[in-house]
C-alpha cells in the first residue's frame, strides 16, 4: 500500500503543471472604422473629448464614472491619437483610436481589466447631433453635450453589450501632479501588450493614464546604461536564451544579440528610452531608478543631453536621477555639482535636503506623513509616494494626502481616482 | 586512460573489500532486519538529453546540442525502514548552442549546473529504487561572443529518478538510473541515463 501511494505521489509530482495566463489585445477589425470613407481625427477633436463621463449604460461592468483623456504617439512622420477611458472597477480601462465618417466620430479599440485577464473589443460612435459637430469644429470652445454610444464584447467576439457615456465636465490636472507608471508603464506580470522597461511599453504609458514614468537603469559590463529591473536575467522578464546571471556580466552587444524581453523586445539602452520619451510621447516626467552601484556620470551625461534636447523642441519635461539607498547616494555625491542635478531621493528626508533633491519620495506604507510632506513642500520640494496599486489606498492618498505624485503599476487607477474626484 | 585505470582499481578494491566481510546477504536498499543502519554512496555518470523548450533565440541562425553528459554523486543514510534520506551533487551541462548573428559573427553559449539536493529514496523492490529530491542548482553560463563571459545564477530545483541496482557483492551494486533533473526557476530540465556504482561503505 505504501508503495502504491508513493508511486501515485511520484506520478502526480511529475504530471503537475503550471497554468499560463494571457490577455492578448483583441483584434481591432471593424469594417466601418476601416472603410475608405473614414478620415483621421485632429488632435483638437481629441482634446475636446477630455473629460469626466457618466456611464449611463455599462455601469454594471465599469462603474458609474469614466474620466477620459487623450494621448499621442509619434512613429516616424505619423502621429497616432488615442482616447483612454479609466474606470474604478478592477483597474479597468479602454483605449480607442478615432476617425470621422462624414459628421460622425468613430472610436475603435479595446478594454481590459488589469485585475484579471478580461479584455474585449470596444466600438463607439458619436453622432453629429450627440456632440460630433462640436468636436469636429476647428476651434477650441469649452463644454458641450457629448454622448458616446456603442458596444463592448469579450475577447475577439463581436461586441454586443451596450455602452453609453455622457460628458459631465472637463478634467483638470492640477499643476505638477504626476501620475507615474512603474517600470516604464506597467509590469510584464500584468500581461500588458509590451514588456516592462521596453521602448514599446514607454509608447503605451500615456495611454494607460501616465503623465510620467519610472524606469529602471542598470549598467552593462561595458558601462552602457540599459533598462532592466531585476538584478539578474531571468524568465520573469526575458525569454530563455541560456544567458543567466547579472546584467553587468554582459556587454551591451551580447545582450542585444541574445536576449529578448518576454514579448520579444530588445533590452533598450537608456538613450533609446529617452529618445522615445522626448520625441514620441507626451510624457513629461522621467524617474531614472538607479539599480546599480557604480559610475553615475554616464547617467548624468544622458540626463543633461536629453534635458537640452527637450528644451530645444519646447518640450517641458523633467528627468530626475533616482537615489534609492545609501550606496547610490555615495556614488551620486561623487558627481561634480551634484546639488544642482535634478534628483529624487527615495528614502531619507534629510538626505533629500542635503543634496537639494527636487523630490522626496517615501514609500506609501509609511503613511500620509502630512507634517513631513508640508515641511518638504515648504522648502520647494515636491513629494511623491510609491508604489501604490490598491484602489482603497489610492483614494485615501489622493483625497486626504498632500502628495504631488503617485507611482503605480496601475496608472489608469490613479488617473481614474485623480480625475474623477475633481 | 589514466582515469579509466583508477576507476577499475577502485572498482576492484571495492569488490575485494566487500567480499572480505563475508556476509551472506547480497546488496539491497531494502532493510533486512531491525536496527540495521548504513551509509551508502552512489556515483554515476552518463549521457543527458535536454528536453525543455528551446533555450536558444529562434531569430538567430543556431545549432543546438541537446545531448551532453551528467555526473552524479549521492550519499544516503539507510535506516531500518523503507524511506531513506541523503544528499546529492554532481555536474551537468544542460545544453550548448552555437550561433551566427546578422553579420555572420559566431558565438557559443553553454549552460552548466552543479546541483545540491536533499534526496529521499524508497526501495520499491529489492533492486528497484525511486528517488526524489529538491534543493538548488548553481548555474553557470559560458558565453563566447564578442568576448568571453561567465555568469552565475542560483535556481531552486528538483530531481526524480528510478534506478535498478544489481548486487555485485554484499556491499556493492552496479546499477542504471533514469533521472530527470530540473532547475525550476530557469525552466531547464534534463533527462539522463546513468551507469551507477553503489557502495555501502559503512553499516552497523
Amino acid at each position: 500500500m505504501k508503495h502504491i501511494a508513493f508511486l501515485l505521489l511520484f506520478c502526480l509530482f511529475l504530471l503537475s503543471c503550471r497554468r499560463d495566463f494571457s490577455a492578448p489585445v483583441p483584434n481591432a477589425d471593424w469594417d466601418l472604422f476601416f472603410s475608405a470613407a473614414t478620415r483621421p481625427l485632429t488632435s483638437l477633436a481629441f482634446q475636446k473629448m477630455d473629460g469626466v463621463y457618466a456611464v449611463e449604460e455599462g455601469a454594471g461592468a465599469f462603474g458609474e464614472l469614466a474620466p477620459a483623456k487623450w494621448s499621442y504617439t509619434v512613429t516616424g512622420q505619423d502621429t497616432t491619437f488615442h482616447l483612454s477611458f479609466f474606470f474604478g472597477v478592477d483597474a479597468a480601462y479602454m483605449i480607442c483610436e478615432g476617425k470621422r465618417l462624414d459628421s460622425t466620430i468613430l472610436l475603435n479599440g479595446y478594454w481590459r481589466r488589469l485585475v484579471g485577464t478580461q479584455t474585449g473589443k470596444v466600438q463607439l460612435t458619436i453622432p453629429k447631433d450627440s456632440g460630433a459637430a462640436f468636436l469636429l469644429r476647428p476651434e477650441l470652445t469649452p463644454g458641450n453635450d457629448i454622448y458616446i454610444t456603442g458596444v463592448y464584447g469579450n475577447g475577439n467576439a463581436t461586441p454586443d453589450f451596450p455602452l453609453r457615456f455622457r460628458f459631465t465636465r472637463p478634467i483638470i490636472r492640477a499643476s505638477m501632479f504626476e501620475i507615474l507608471a512603474h517600470r516604464g508603464g506597467g509590469r510584464t506580470a500584468d500581461l500588458l501588450p509590451a514588456s516592462e522597461n521596453s521602448v514599446e511599453m514607454l509608447r503605451l504609458a500615456s495611454r494607460f493614464g501616465a503623465t510620467g514614468v519610472e524606469i529602471d537603469v542598470q549598467l552593462t559590463k561595458d558601462e552602457v546604461p540599459v533598462l532592466f529591473h531585476d538584478a539578474t536575467l531571468n524568465e520573469r522578464v526575458v525569454q530563455k536564451s541560456g544567458l543567466l546571471g547579472p546584467v553587468k556580466d554582459y556587454t551591451f552587444d551580447q545582450l542585444s544579440t541574445l536576449v529578448r524581453l518576454t514579448n520579444g523586445e530588445r533590452i533598450p539602452t537608456l538613450r533609446q528610452a529617452l529618445e522615445t520619451i522626448v520625441y514620441q510621447t507626451p510624457l513629461d516626467f522621467v524617474w531614472l531608478d538607479t539599480k546599480y552601484n557604480g559610475n553615475m556620470q554616464v547617467l548624468r551625461d544622458l540626463q543633461a543631453e536629453y534635458l537640452q534636447k527637450a528644451a530645444a523642441i519646447n518640450r517641458r519635461i523633467e528627468i530626475v536621477i533616482g537615489i534609492p539607498d545609501k550606496e547610490v547616494m555615495a556614488n551620486f555625491k561623487k558627481l561634480p555639482d551634484y546639488q544642482s542635478i535634478p534628483s529624487i531621493v527615495e528614502y531619507s528626508e534629510t538626505e533629500a535636503e542635503a543634496i537639494n533633491a527636487r523630490i522626496w519620495a517615501p514609500q506609501w506604507t509609511l503613511g500620509l506623513q502630512d507634517a513631513a510632506v508640508d515641511r518638504q513642500q515648504a522648502q520647494g520640494r515636491r513629494v511623491f509616494t510609491w508604489t501604490m496599486d490598491i484602489q482603497k489606498n489610492i483614494s485615501q492618498y489622493i483625497n486626504e494626502g498632500k502628495f504631488n505624485g503617485i507611482l503605480s503599476n496601475y496608472p489608469s487607477l490613479i488617473a481614474y481616482t485623480y480625475y474623477a474626484r475633481q | 586512460m589514466r582515469g579509466n585505470k583508477y576507476f577499475f582499481i577502485l572498482l576492484f578494491s571495492l569488490l575485494a573489500g566487500s567480499h572480505s566481510y563475508g556476509q551472506e546477504e547480497e546488496f539491497s536498499s531494502q532493510p533486512t532486519k531491525r536496527a540495521q543502519y548504513a551509509w551508502v554512496v552512489y556515483g554515476g555518470g552518463g549521457p543527458g538529453y535536454y528536453v525543455s523548450n528551446s533555450g536558444a533565440p529562434q531569430y538567430l541562425s543556431r545549432k543546438i546540442s541537446n545531448l551532453s553528459h551528467v555526473a552524479s554523486f549521492r550519499l544516503m543514510w539507510h535506516p531500518d525502514h523503507l524511506l531513506k534520506v541523503g544528499v546529492e551533487t554532481g555536474h551537468l551541462t544542460f545544453y550548448t548552442y552555437s550561433f551566427r548573428d546578422s553579420v555572420d559573427r559566431e558565438g557559443v553559449v553553454k549552460l552548466k549546473a552543479i546541483p545540491v539536493l536533499v534526496v529521499w529514496n524508497m526501495a520499491v523492490t529489492k533492486r528497484l529504487n525511486l528517488f526524489a529530491g529538491s534543493g538548488v542548482y548553481f548555474l553557470r553560463t559560458n558565453l563566447d561572443y564578442r568576448g568571453t563571459t561567465t555568469s552565475k545564477k542560483t535556481s531552486i530545483g528538483w530531481m526524480a529518478a528510478a534506478s535498478y541496482i544489481y548486487p555485485l557483492s554484499t556491499t556493492v551494486g552496479l546499477g542504471s538510473e533514469v533521472k530527470w533533473m530540473n532547475a525550476s526557476e530557469t525552466s531547464n530540465g534534463i533527462l539522463s541515463l546513468q551507469l551507477q556504482l553503489v557502495w555501502k561503505f559503512l553499516n552497523w
